[in-house]
């Protein structure tokens, strides 16, 4: 009789248990709603009180004083005795100084001789500044032409770069967009921005400017240039922005593609487990194994990759003035992530970078920033989205109907599978793999994500 | 059917009971001294050569006298224009270091400090300086021989620091060692070398000089200096480099004395995650507010470590980015003498530096990482240091048998019980706390370390 109360009560338990692991599973899986958002906060200067907005939209052309180029020569000049490499070491402690020499001389000497070269090219794309909830922000406008427009579909398009990158990683996809090519039938016309805090745009001087404020920023620019419907692209932190557009104002977004789909809830963590576990019952192709499993090396290659994603995250301030101040180790820095990213067969290879991006390309970018002073008020941006009031919003498990597309470059970090992604996206019209190709996929070769971008484009139209 | 109930219950009872003892031996084992791993006591760290390595034996005075180019070239960089960004309105260092702070300092260091450098050099050059070659490698020291013995017992005594400090941490601190006083029978023979990489003392060439591998070049030093037996101190990766040599080298250290005493065995690490939950079983209750718990740790972990992370992976990345930058490696070294002296200091706007230290003092110390271009290789001891091949040596779990002394000054970082402690440091004699001082207790409050040091070698040699 007493066992048999016993044998009750543990049974009793366990139900208890398993009721209870049942309820917290639910709520930490389950959507959340839409949160309402303030699409008017001003940022500029002061508390924006008697704030009215310049609703100008003004053009803008680069025109760097030469005394600013002769400067940043000098200081590429100085004899800096660098720390030699460890014998036997490439690239696995960081970015190569024997390397770094080799670049800083190309930067002081080629480069910078050729620099209204490179000007001219930076202004071969027409570009404007306009101001947005007390910010000046810049971007690249490029319209269709007429005769272009009276061959294909033209919508609008929203491109948003992210870190280390800038505006200029579209100069070679941003002519594919606008011009007539035989592949599509639609045609673009092409608003691609600096980001508030990089490039050109100006940079939040009080706290709290996250990745939900951006959204909200790009989306009101894109207002402001009469463009109630348009589609969004991104990468790296352009894909979250992009992704919280479609989320905040999904009457704005026609479309969402992104070429780093991340999801980052409690729900697709236990899902990516289960996926390391059994593939085969996820992912409907063995070629899509490698972009997923193994989990556990993928964290690892992450932790070994994210030192400057965690000292941004805390401390932007602090490393911001290292790099502000300091071109040489701007480049080392910024120069590190393309070299990581030029692909496995390249990453210890010298002359990586040149190969898979092009030299001036890479130099251009690094300009951006060091012209702009941007170090400091782009790190920051980590800062603010790993903050409690950015965590609290939870965008990732509130859903949205746009139309998503998600490519994943082989190279670049790990991506969310259909399966997770289909948590948040209820609309995902397409999904796709590539077996090359890195991270900075638009400069590395911009004609795969112009084929998949546009063959997105075709499945959300098509029937 | 109660038939059926009660075998469930005795096998469930049954199975319990098993787990329980499987469990219990398994954490028994777990804190079991581990094997003393082989290490190459003349490993060879320098830079490739043609022939075979002859050490050079010599100790030569050295000196420290910096060119006046550095300082010229120094200045110039001062002079330019400052480029660094404006706080976000309201923060303090919340964000890192404080760009009104960093505007004050570099001011200071260009119109008042670099004037008076020669007398600042004088400072420095108050200790004596060494040098000798110990397995291919320079390595700087101060040797602070006691003045006023007065019959006094003389010990000597291996003074380390850790990052980004340097041997200017212990310019108040020696003379007190050196000198005889009413607190203590004894008086200290003092070697305070710079950590191979860091200021005056050679960075490896190859890679895989770990903390493990740094204890044999500080173990080689003492006994080229003629000490068979002496005594250890230590901060930050001195402590840890100490806690090394005292466990692989138990013959010649007499007793060891950390201000950051850790526990980095599996044992430790279960210990540490236990005294979270059941503090009480774990943790003396009148020092409560000194541990902090492993959700806390976990929070300062995230919080503080972002240099560590990037030093452990990225360290020539990071080294460049501050090699003859100085407006950058200020902010980036002086940082930690705001957070880390009292993590409350990072709501302020000036990060407290001056509550405690002098704009001199701070920068003599950002100085010798200056003009030794040393940044990238102390920043290499990170990488060498985390991964997975000196875990694997199993050092942590070695235990150091010689009477050892953990002090706890209580705004440090971070600390560890004396419970978590107990399989690395089984004949722990001085345990003690302080209310007042900091990670940098040498710098901050010598008096206080020098009476708490005496006070543990009265117990450790009697």
């Amino acid at each position: 009789m007493r066992c048999l109360v016993i044998f009750g009560l543990i049974v009793g338990i366990f139900a208890a248990i398993v009721g209870y692991a049942y309820l917290v599973f639910t709520d930490l899986t389950r959507p959340l709603p839409k949160p309402d958002y303030n699409d008017n906060t001003y940022w500029g200067p002061g508390d924006g009180k008697n704030y009215v907005p310049d609703t100008k939209i003004n053009e803008f052309k680069l025109n760097v004083p030469q005394a600013e180029i002769e400067d940043l020569r000098q200081q590429l000049n100085r004899t800096l005795k660098l720390t030699e490499p460890l014998d036997g070491i490439a690239f696995e402690y960081g970015f190569n100084t024997n390397a770094l020499e080799q670049y800083v001389e190309y930067w002081r000497e080629k480069y910078l001789t050729k620099w209204d070269e490179r000007q001219a090219f930076l202004n071969s794309l027409k570009q404007y500044t306009t101001e947005i909830q007390g910010l000046k922000i810049h971007f690249i406008h490029e319209r269709v032409s007429e005769e272009v427009a009276t061959k294909k579909h033209v919508y609008p398009l929203l491109l948003l770069h992210g870190w280390p990158g800038s505006v200029r990683e579209f100069y070679d996809f941003i002519p594919m967009l606008t011009k007539n090519q035989n592949i599509s039938d639609y045609a673009f016309d092409v608003i691609a921005p600096s980001l508030v805090g990089f490039g050109w745009s100006d940079a939040a001087t009080r706290v709290g400017f996250n990745a939900a404020e951006m959204a909200t920023v790009m989306r009101n620019l894109m207002l402001r240039l009469g463009h109630k419907q348009f589609f969004v692209q991104g990468g790296d932190w352009g894909s979250i922005i992009g992704s919280n557009l479609a989320t905040l104002y999904p009457e704005n977004v026609l479309g969402y593609h992104s070429n780093m789909c991340v999801l980052s809830t409690p729900l697709s963590f236990l899902k990516g487990i289960y996926t390391n576990y059994f593939p085969q019952k996820v992912l409907v192709s063995r070629m899509f194994y490698d972009h997923h499993v193994p989990m556990w090396d993928k964290y690892l290659d992450l932790l070994k990759e994210s030192g400057y994603f965690h000292i941004q995250a805390t401390k932007p301030d602090t490393i911001g003035a290292a790099l502000d101040t300091n071109p040489v180790g701007l480049a080392a820095y910024i120069l590190e992530k393309f070299q990581t990213c030029s692909g496995p067969s390249l990453k210890q290879d010298f002359g990586g970078i040149a190969t898979a991006f092009g030299l001036e390309a890479v130099l251009d970018n690094l300009m951006i920033y060091y012209l702009n002073n941007a170090a400091t008020t782009a790190a920051r941006f980590y800062a603010e989205n790993v903050s409690k009031p950015y965590r609290d919003l939870q965008l990732d498990r509130v859903q949205t109907p746009v139309p998503m597309g998600c490519v994943r470059f082989r190279f670049d970090l790990p991506a969310a599978s259909l399966w997770q992604l289909s948590d948040k996206y209820t609309n995902i019209k397409r999904n796709m793999y590539f077996q090359h190709g890195g991270h900075f996929a638009a400069m590395e070769m911009p004609s795969m994500l112009y084929n998949d971008f546009t063959a997105f484009v075709s499945n959300v139209y098509e029937e | 059917m109660p038939s059926v109930a009660s075998t469930f219950v005795r096998i469930l009872i049954g199975g319990l009971a098993l787990l329980v003892a499987v469990g219990y031996k398994n954490y028994r084992d777990l804190g079991a001294p581990g094997k003393r791993p082989d290490l190459d006591n003349n490993a060879y760290w320098g830079p490739k050569l043609e022939g075979s390595y002859q050490e050079k034996k010599e100790i030569s005075p050295y000196d420290i006298s910096v060119a006046p180019e550095v300082i010229a070239d120094l200045t110039a960089q001062l002079e330019r224009p400052l480029k660094v960004q404006e706080p976000l309105e309201g923060i303090g260092f919340e964000y890192g270091f404080n760009a009104k702070e960093l505007q004050r300092v570099v001011k200071y260091w260009r119109d008042s400090y670099l004037p008076k450098w020669n007398e600042r050099e004088q400072f420095l050059k108050k200790l004596k300086h060494f040098q000798t070659e110990i397995q291919g490698l320079k390595i700087h020291f101060i040797h602070a021989k006691p003045k006023k013995a007065g019959g006094k017992k003389v010990v000597p005594l291996l003074l380390m620091h850790g990052w980004p400090g340097t041997v200017r941490e212990f310019y108040d601190f020696i003379p007190l060692l050196t000198t005889g006083s009413d607190k203590s029978d004894y008086v200290f023979e003092v070697i305070a070398p710079s950590l191979p990489g860091y200021g005056w003392s050679q960075g490896a060439a190859r890679p895989g000089l770990g903390v493990a591998q740094v204890s044999v070049v500080m173990r080689n030093l003492m006994l080229r200096l003629g000490f068979d037996k002496f005594l250890i101190q230590g901060g930050d990766w001195g402590s840890i480099i100490g806690s090394n040599l005292a466990s692989l080298f138990p013959e010649n250290v007499i007793g060891y004395h950390s201000n950051m005493c850790s526990n980095n065995s599996p044992m430790g690490s279960l210990r540490l995650l236990f005294s979270s939950f059941l503090p009480s079983f774990y943790i003396d209750s009148q020092y409560k507010e000194y541990y902090k718990g492993v959700s806390k740790m976990f929070l300062i972990l995230m919080e503080e470590m972002g240099y560590a992370h990037i030093q452990a992976t990225k360290p020539d990345t990071i080294g460049t980015a501050l090699a003859h930058n100085p407006v950058g490696l200020a902010a980036y070294i002086l940082e930690k003498f705001s957070t880390w002296t009292n993590p409350t200091y990072i709501n302020l706007e000036d990060g407290g530096l001056t509550k405690h230290f002098n704009y001199d003092q701070l920068l003599d110390n950002v100085m010798i990482y200056y003009v030794t271009n040393s940044i990238t290789t102390s920043q290499r001891l990170y990488a060498e240091s985390m991964g997975s091949t000196q875990m694997a040596l199993g050092v942590d779990s070695v235990p150091v048998k010689a009477p050892a002394g953990c002090t706890r000054f209580a705004n440090e970082i971070f600390h560890v019980p004396d419970s978590v402690l107990a399989n690395k440091f089984p004949n722990l004699v001085h345990s003690t706390h302080y209310p007042e001082g900091g990670h940098f207790p040498a710098f901050q409050v010598p008096q206080q370390l020098y009476e708490d040091y005496v006070a543990y070698v009265k117990k450790a040699l009697g």
